[in-house]
């Protein structure tokens, strides 16, 4: 078994094919026959150029236009006198074909790669890949093609490169495995738009297969198998066959309500950290964004992002989002994170201190400017405004009274923005718990954040192995505080969401239909399992496992019933 | 010799294809063809000096003319980079 980066989902199992990077090396020789190494040159660049434009015009018919001329220009490069007219020139002095070519080839790379333009600067790559090509049909050595792999194969090699990823036929390659490349690579996006399962950055695995070897790859957990043994082979066909089937399952809740088995309509929304993964958000079929986390600008950044920063960056997610309710968590933040512009002290226990709305209106002018930031992105579509680590009643007035000032003060100034944006306070403290009765009264909306409500409700560092066993959610105590927070919201008539990791959980979800959660926020990679899940309980069948389960005494116990109980 | 200022107006400059068009142009006449361009002259029978240029929309360049049949190609040359070069 190896290890490497999980950069296309799914399991792929099938027969090795390689593709090696050849040795170019060549002996630069003089020649006498200059007419004869000539006639050779341009042979070699007449195969060249009629393969190109054959490629060119597959990527013509199979992706698009714009790509195939890509490839056109590369004939056009190697016809240009100062290409093949340089490259003549220097044969006729006597250099074989293999140095002109490389002597010219590198010239242009050096020149274009000190351009001061990014799209010239990209000819480089074109000049490198048509000196490897004619090089290769110089030296009368031959490529595997691609396009003609058997089907069931699994592409082994360094590099996934753009003119062999345009030659991958879907339907024959199972899996794709590379030396090189993250999750954000070329080869990483392409696999994914092929849906081929790919595990990339495996040290040496092109040196130690052989053509013909068996090889699983497992695109998920980023692990792949070569001629595996024992039942590791059927126990993986068994996993490919559940993974396709539950694909299937899941893409028919594409575009679909979220809605229980009842016909109830429940909202699914994403949690997203930066503006750009609200496009995410709604490729991945999410209602709404339940929590914008507002870290990245203030994180990513060496000064503290004014008024206009932070609006552009609230406005373009809000668009992107075309009226769909945006959730923005201002600024959560505290000693244990170092911004060094913000100057906050170390404290002894960051988790205890002045961080998110205590430090936030302890220093009002940055609030203020983000808040401002905020409000004016309300223009443009659904916004609200949601208050972290809220303990009191009163830190909930402040925020208000602060967004009512701002409301005059960009009224005063012309300033677009919706009058009625809602402010709502997560719930992630004992004492918000509490309180949720109270709170309720001031706020807009509650959305419950586990991941701190667990923490601070078993008083436990989940960073501590020594009590990270007692973090849980599913602690009987965490769960009558997650009860507790719906009932009160329910009663004030408020709508209370959840914006933790356990919003997805398949464990959680029938509990929190029961308590009567109105907003599941979840990671937009799980929109549709959630979505699957919550298609499969009924109101009844979630209220009796919730009765059950509320009268136990332990976590083990819990999870014990419910896993029991679980519908995947 | 015969030359003629002009700004290019193409959005992406003097890319991929405008400049494989504009040689394809330039080597159909006996004339040297050049492009004036921050101080340098660009010979634009050769696809691969014309986009090492970098020129850009907005760039104002000189084009070039001489031989037997300057004339003709300035006037159709000039032409085809005023009209956007096919983009």
């Amino acid at each position: 078994m190896k290890n490497g980066i999980a950069a296309s989902r799914g399991i792929g199992i099938g027969s090795i094919c390689r593709i090696i990077e050849h040795d170019l090396s060549f002996d630069a020789k003089m020649v006498t026959d200059t007419a004869a190494e000539k006639a050779r040159f341009h042979k070699a660049i007449d195969e060249f150029v009629k393969d190109t434009n054959a490629k060119a015009e597959d990527i013509r018919r199979l992706i698009g236009e714009k790509e195939a001329e890509i490839l056109l220009g590369h004939a056009v490069m190697i016809s240009d006198p100062a290409m093949s007219g340089e490259m003549d020139k220097m044969i006729d002095s006597g250099q074989c074909a293999e140095s002109a070519l490389t002597a010219v080839c590198d010239m242009f790379i050096g020149m274009f790669s000190q351009l001061d333009d990014d799209m010239m600067r990209q000819r480089v790559s074109d000049i490198a890949d048509v000196k490897v090509s004619i090089l290769k049909i110089l030296l009368g050595i031959e490529d595997v093609d691609i396009s003609k792999v058997a089907p069931g194969t699994v592409l082994v090699c360094k590099d996934l490169t753009p003119s062999m990823t345009s030659q991958i036929v879907k339907e024959n390659v199972t899996g794709i495995i590379t030396e090189v490349g993250g999750k954000t690579s070329h080869s990483a996006i392409l696999a994914r738009a092929l849906e081929i399962p790919a595990v990339l950055s495996v040290p040496g695995i092109v040196d130690e297969v052989k053509d013909k070897d068996t090889a699983i790859v497992d695109g998920t957990e980023g692990i792949v198998f070569i001629n595996p043994e024992g039942d590791v082979l059927s126990k993986y066909m068994l996993k490919r066959e559940e993974y396709i089937k539950r694909q299937a399952e899941l893409d028919k809740f594409i575009g679909k309500e979220t809605v229980n088995a009842d016909g109830t309509k429940l909202e699914l929304f994403c949690n997203i950290g930066t503006p750009k993964d609200a496009k995410k958000a709604i490729e991945c079929d999410g209602e709404g964004i339940g929590l914008f986390r507002s870290e990245f600008l203030f994180m990513d950044n060496t000064h503290l992002p004014t008024e206009e920063e932070q609006f552009e960056a609230y406005k373009e997610a809000v668009e992107t989002m075309g009226g769909k309710t945006v959730i923005i968590r201002t600024l959560d933040i505290g000693g244990d994170k170092d911004i060094p512009y913000l100057g906050l002290e170390k404290e002894e226990n960051p988790f205890l201190g002045y961080r998110a709305v205590r430090y936030c209106l302890g220093n009002i002018d940055v609030y203020k400017t983000q808040l401002r930031a905020i409000v004016r992105a309300s223009a443009f579509g659904k916004v609200k405004i949601m208050v972290p680590l809220v303990t009191t009643v009163s830190e909930v007035r402040s925020v208000k009274e602060l967004v009512s000032e701002i409301k005059v003060e960009l009224r005063a100034e012309g300033k677009a923005f919706d009058n009625d944006i809602e402010v709502g306070c997560m719930i992630e403290t004992a004492s918000a718990s509490l309180i949720a009765d109270l709170l309720a009264k001031e706020a807009d909306f509650f959305s419950i954040g586990t991941n701190d409500l667990t923490q601070y409700t078993m008083s436990v560092d989940r960073g501590n192995s020594k009590v990270a066993y007692l973090y849980s959610t599913f602690q009987p105590s965490v769960l009558r505080s997650i009860q507790h927070i719906i009932k009160c919201g329910k009663e004030a008539g408020i709508p209370v969401g959840m914006c933790g990791e356990a919003a997805a959980d398949p464990l959680m979800i029938p509990l929190l239909m029961s308590f009567g959660l109105d907003e599941y926020s979840v990671n937009p990679v799980l929109v549709l399992t959630a979505r699957c899940i919550i298609s499969k309980w009924s109101k009844e069948e979630a209220d009796a496992l919730t009765a059950k389960v509320m009268a136990l005494n332990s976590e083990e116990e819990i999870l014990a019933v419910l896993k029991e109980a679980v519908k995947e | 010799m015969v030359s003629k200022k002009m700004t290019v107006k193409n959005e992406q400059g003097m890319h991929m294809r405008p400049a494989s068009l504009l040689s394809q142009m330039a080597a159909g006449f006996d004339s040297s063809v050049k492009i004036n361009f921050n101080g340098n002259a660009y010979d634009c029978k050769s696809v691969m000096f014309l986009m090492s240029a970098c020129i850009k929309c907005g760039s104002e360049i000189e084009l070039q003319c001489e031989g037997a049949d300057e004339e003709d190609a300035l006037a159709q040359i000039s032409q085809f980079i005023e009209d956007g070069m096919g983009d």
